[in-house]
């Protein structure tokens, strides 16, 4: 009998970062799906580059840091997945090549890699294709055309609603559509309905924490509900602003990056208020059309903050916070 | 009794208690029978002992409660001295594959109820409570409602529940838990004088061929208990103790079966480590019974920032591995976590 010395506890949960990361690749199929509907094949070699992308990179930036390269990380696929369901159909194939080395050579490695890194790479990496390209990243093909491979300069393309709203114009897009994701705009960030399912279902598996995404579009809302830019309703405006650019497929799958999140419940709930209101603020007084990707990197580097104040600074502030541990 | 609406952290588990918990306890001694059972001549009734004599009848039998490795006469002193009001029977066995404390309940209840009669004589208390474990869905047998005329209390539901007795019970102060166990014992040597020289133990686990609970001699070894109940497959991991907090054996046959044994599970795993890094999901901080953080007390642990330990209340840890347990990364959370914690006081203080 060989027996070997192990810690407490002796059963373990069954859960591991390879179910977590499967879970969120899981999610994002379904919005592949639509998309090679809604526009073709082309979406699906963007995806291979871009992941491809991603995981080459983050296993030479490994090598180049000495460091282990665990097969089992799906976390630089995610990104990967992530980074062309914001940019239309008919993205060049070098902007998300250089998306996606930047989100994992800039954002990711040098802050020490999965696990460790300040910045949502994803986030990292589109904000840097929008910089770097804005009339390739902010340029929209009507849903149902098909996109050729190759020369995309003869594809006819449109601003999304996003755009207008942030012109002050009259979003013409109809509601119905924009629930469906019938309407021009990022290729997965459209179809409001199927993203809504996947932030129940992730929520259900517990791998996001179903609070941060509901306080940030709460704050969103409120924003589009108190400040109108358009001169529409109220009600119209927060529909609108909620259902445009990629503010939904943010709070799905980049605002609950577990890496870049705070830890506490109520860290989580007022992180995800103060990011729906800087993502408003970018987007009334930012450079471009959604402003989300920005908004999340400011967030990022605030998010320890956030649990340091709940663990330190909010039991100075309102007495020790713990209740009831007589004994 | 005012229950606390407070909601209680913790993790829910599936409980593996059975088909041990249904079975009758077996005894494996390894004297003879009837030498383990004769003590010395009873000479009164257990109706005309006062409380002294109890307290003196569980200090010669040299009874020890199986919750804390106390000596049962110093516990009732204690609880005489301090005036409690209520003893609470500890039947709770919340941890995974552990039934020695709820079968004791079930099986010998007479025994049970005149060690509680006896016990709550001695301590002067006027109230008796027996608490067991909400989460025992897997279970085929019954929990009464109530034995012998004492209320049976169902709590927890969540691990661990085991350290949150008085609160669950809404109790501040004025009582003493006491493990069934050891009330067993102090029955047996007020009706026939019996010293302790056994123990109740679960034999379970995924090697186990045949699950029991037993009652075995103090001082057997773990290899001959594993040999009575049969080992199906190899193990590659002895536990002593209970699943989520029991320590990991290296030698059966030079581990001992002491007072305090509640449990030897022998487990055969294939997973291998994996290497993860923390990914900051934040699940044991959403389980953690105390509400500490604790993948902020590791990494200040792992980066040597001891400064931060004592804002990150570090030394509240019970050390109930419920942290480690939910880890998706599987990193020794509770047990790096356990070095900074206080070193277990006297409880009920």
């Amino acid at each position: 009998m060989q027996l070997i010395q192990r810690n407490a506890p002796h059963i373990r949960h069954s859960d591991n970062p390879k179910t977590l990361m499967g879970d969120m690749i899981l999610t994002l199929l379904p919005l592949y799906v639509l998309a090679i509907c809604f526009y073709g094949f082309r979406v699906l070699i963007t995806m291979t580059v871009s992941v491809l992308s991603c995981w080459l990179c983050d296993m030479l930036c490994s090598l180049l840091r000495r460091r282990f390269f665990n097969f089992r990380d799906l976390s630089s696929i995610v990104t990967g997945l992530i980074i062309p369901l914001v940019m239309p159909a008919t993205v060049p194939y070098y902007v998300v090549l250089f998306a996606g080395m930047f989100a994992i050579c800039a954002v990711k490695h040098p802050f020490g890699g999965t696990g460790e890194n300040l910045f949502n790479p994803a986030a990292g990496g589109i904000a840097f294709a929008a910089v770097c390209w804005p009339a390739k990243v902010f340029a929209y093909p009507v849903p149902f055309t098909t996109i050729p491979l190759w020369d995309t300069s003869s594809v006819l393309t449109v601003t999304s609603t996003a755009h207008t709203l942030k012109m002050g114009g009259l979003p013409s897009a109809d509601l119905n559509d924009m629930v469906l994701g019938l309407v021009a705009g990022p290729v997965g960030a459209v179809s409001i309905l199927v993203l809504l399912a996947c932030l129940v279902y992730l929520s259900i598996r517990r791998t996001i924490p179903l609070v941060q995404p509901v306080c940030f579009l709460a704050a969103a809302a409120l924003m589009a509900f108190a400040f109108p830019r358009a001169d529409i309703s109220r009600a119209y405006s927060v529909l609108y602003e909620l259902m445009s650019g990629s503010l939904m497929f943010g709070a799905v799958f980049m605002l609950n990056d577990p890496v870049t999140s705070p830890k506490r419940t109520a860290a989580r709930a007022i992180y995800g208020f103060a990011a729906g209101i800087v993502t408003m603020l970018f987007r009334y007084f930012g450079a471009f059309d959604h402003g989300f990707a920005f908004a999340l990197l400011i967030m990022n580097a605030l998010a320890e903050e956030f649990d340091y104040f709940m663990v330190v600074g909010a039991p100075k502030l309102f007495g020790s916070g713990r209740k009831g541990d007589a004994a | 009794m005012a229950m606390k609406t407070q909601p209680r952290k913790g993790v829910y588990l599936q409980q593996f208690k059975e088909p041990a918990l249904s079975r009758e306890i077996r005894q494996f001694f390894n004297t003879s029978a009837s030498e383990a059972l004769v003590g010395s001549p009873v000479t009164k009734s257990p109706e005309e002992l006062t409380p002294l004599e109890v307290i003196d009848i569980a200090r010669q039998a040299g009874i020890v409660d199986e919750r804390d490795g106390r000596p049962l006469y110093k516990k009732l002193e204690k609880a005489r001295e301090r005036g409690v009001k209520t003893v609470v029977v500890d039947a709770l066995d919340d941890e995974p594959y552990v039934s020695s404390q709820l079968g004791v309940l079930l099986h010998l209840r007479e025994e049970v109820s005149a060690g509680l009669k006896a016990a709550a004589m001695a301590a002067e208390a006027a109230n008796k409570t027996i608490v067991v474990y909400k989460n025992l869905t897997d279970a085929e047998v019954r929990v009464p409602s109530s034995i012998d005329g004492v209320r049976v209390v169902r709590i927890g539901g969540k691990y661990p529940a085991e350290s949150h007795i008085g609160r669950d019970l809404g109790l501040r102060e004025g009582y003493v838990t006491l493990g069934v166990c050891s009330l067993v014992f102090l029955s047996r040597a007020i009706t026939s004088g019996q010293m302790q020289k056994s123990a109740f133990i679960t034999v379970a686990g995924n090697c186990i061929a045949n699950p029991t609970n037993l009652e075995v001699s103090l001082g057997m070894s773990l290899s001959q208990v594993l040999e009575r109940c049969g080992l199906a497959d190899n193990p590659t991991r002895v536990v002593i103790g209970g699943s989520m907090t029991g320590i990991s054996i290296m030698d059966t046959d030079k581990t001992l079966v002491s007072p305090t044994t509640r449990a030897v599970l022998a487990f055969r795993e294939d997973e291998k480590e994996r290497n993860y890094t923390c990914i900051g999901c934040g699940r044991c901080t959403a389980s953690c019974p105390v509400g500490l953080d604790p993948m902020f007390i590791y990494r200040a642990v792992k980066s040597r920032r001891f400064s931060l330990l004592v804002p990150l209340r570090a030394a509240e840890c019970v050390g109930c591995g419920t942290c480690s347990y939910v880890c998706p990364s599987k990193l020794p959370l509770s047990i790096t976590i356990g070095k900074y914690r206080k070193t277990d006081g006297e409880e009920e203080e």
